[in-house]
């Protein structure tokens, strides 16, 4: 059996582990909505991190874009490192973890001469923030390194609208994808329901 | 100038670093270490700190003691700082607090209404001033910037202890994205270490060959103090090396990206696209040139109403479905 399996997906359910005390039914119900593949619309953060990377790929591409929009300071850094790369890029593996083959998927936000960039919105400003390796229990870095083997690095740009912070991963830096999926694959087991969701809606047809 | 990049020289290039470590560690003495007993530095002595140096080590630096930011500001514009190689800040957390007293007594914003500092506008301007500040030293002027911070040790969620910059506002964030190189500066059985390496519980940042955890040579019997001028030589050199090293990848990466965007734009219709998928794919690829100049075809294609065919690997007309 061959199963899809996306950052989303493994993010969502290492939510469950890394989340604020007291937010642990909600992170757990928000993966089981995953897991189920039901569409939810964005919340306020990660609309506001549509917008932003909205921004940034405007300002990007050349479009003129006044210093009064909100959030221009962060986006326009964002952009200066990021133009002439391509967007949203389809990218897609097969990964066998213990016998059994997984579908890993995804789209890039851009692809620049072999890095991988991913643009991330925070919407409380850095002064109050911890950021030091904040991705790092992330499993986009540790995915899409996998599916491009010819880049070289994965980058996060973080703004706050105002600051830009970057987070890079290299193939020696990031936990390797498949150890993920092992932990992601144990942990189902012994959930007997959540584990046949699984193999019910996230099937390769 | 303008230089292609797999040309570029790097003899001069002037770098960022961050050097942090609890207090008694020996951070100024390191940040002095330009191989010329300090000749070469200029010490912006935010917490006096320099009096605990071995004079020795110090005997040739230039200090910049100064009562407020305006002073710091001025001094820079001076003889000594222009000639200056390295410049220190010691602390960057300092410098901060010596910020926050310059917006409160010129910045009306940086007030609330009761005349109390506004944080939320005040890091703002703090930041602003600060970001402006090392742009003048590292790009206007061309220096080495050497931030040091006191370590602010914390805990996690776990209970273990961690460590991360003292200094107010986002600055401790920020910091590290326009620096070369972080380290940790700690000592262990009697000897001092420059920890590069990064992990969640230090933050640290090494680049062009300079990593991992490099002992900090003794001081004693007069050693010469030189650790930042072999890490700065070390690194100029590797540069070198890299950028000759991939010269060819990126010469290549530039020629196929430059010409299929040529190709990409005379697409007009399914046997133009075809024809253009064809010439990409017997390409020698460099890079992630091929996935790139994938999708650089596929988004003109959409934009002419052809959809990729997967089971014949060509573009057709309307809707593949």
């Amino acid at each position: 059996m061959k199963t899809r399996i996306t950052k989303t997906l493994l993010d969502s359910w290492n939510y469950m582990f890394d989340c604020a005390e007291g937010f642990e039914q909600e992170a757990r119900d928000e993966f089981i909505t995953t897991l189920k593949r039901e569409p939810t619309p964005p919340n306020e953060a990660q609309q506001a991190g549509l917008d932003f990377e909205k921004l940034v790929m405007r300002i990007a591409q050349g479009e003129d874009v006044t210093r009064l929009e909100k959030g221009y300071n962060g986006a326009k850094q964002i952009a200066d490192i990021v133009r002439g790369g391509q967007w949203q890029v389809h990218v897609d593996t097969d990964v066998e973890v213990d016998g059994r083959i997984f579908w890993l998927h995804g789209f890039i936000d851009v692809l620049k001469a072999g890095v991988i960039y991913d643009v991330k919105f925070k919407t409380k400003s850095f002064s109050n923030l911890d950021l030091w390796h904040c991705y790092r229990h992330s499993s986009q870095h540790s995915a899409y390194l996998k599916c491009v083997p010819e880049a070289y690095e994965f980058v996060y740009l973080i703004s706050d609208g105002n600051d830009l912070y970057t987070e890079a991963y290299t193939r020696q830096t990031a936990e390797p994808i498949e150890n993920i999926i092992r932990n992601f694959m144990n942990w189902l087991k012994g959930e007997p329901e959540l584990l046949k969701i699984y193999e019910e809606r996230w099937i390769v047809e | 100038m303008i230089q292609e990049g797999y040309k570029l020289d790097f003899s001069n290039q002037t770098f960022g670093v961050i050097l942090y470590g609890q207090p008694g560690v020996g951070k100024t003495t390191l940040a002095m270490s330009d191989g010329n007993n300090g000749a070469d530095t200029l010490l912006i002595d935010l917490e006096h700190g320099i009096g605990r140096t071995n004079p020795l080590h110090r005997m040739n630096c230039k200090v910049l003691s100064a009562a407020n930011y305006q002073e710091v500001k001025k001094d820079l514009e001076t003889p000594e700082a222009k000639a200056a190689k390295n410049i220190v800040i010691d602390t960057a957390g300092a410098l901060v607090e010596y910020l926050k007293q310059w917006a409160m007594e010129t910045q009306p914003g940086a007030k609330d209404r009761n005349g109390n500092w506004n944080g939320l506008k005040g890091f703002g301007i703090v930041k602003t001033e600060m970001d402006s500040f090392v742009n003048q030293i590292k790009t206007v002027m061309n220096k080495n910037i050497i931030f040091i911070f006191h370590a602010d040790e914390k805990v996690d969620r776990d209970g273990n202890p961690i460590q991360r910059l003292r200094c107010e506002g986002s600055f401790r964030n920020t910091v590290w994205t326009g620096i070369d190189f972080g380290a940790l500066i700690q000592r262990q059985g009697g000897k001092r270490y420059a920890n590069f390496i990064p992990d969640d519980d230090n933050p640290a940042k090494g680049c062009h060959g300079i990593e991992g955890k490099i002992e900090i040579p003794d001081l004693s019997a007069g050693k010469k103090n030189d650790f930042l001028a072999w890490l700065f030589d070390t690194a100029r050199a590797n540069m070198q090396k890299e950028n000759d090293a991939v010269a060819d990848v990126i010469k290549g990466y530039n020629k196929i990206m430059e010409d299929v965007k040529g190709m990409v734009e005379g697409v007009t219709d399914a046997d133009t696209a075809n024809a253009c998928l064809k010439a990409i794919g017997s390409m020698d690829h460099v890079l992630t040139s091929k996935k790139e100049c994938g999708k650089m075809l596929n988004d003109k294609c959409k934009t002419l109403g052809l959809t990729y065919q997967k089971a014949s690997g060509s573009y057709v007309a309307g809707d593949a479905k």
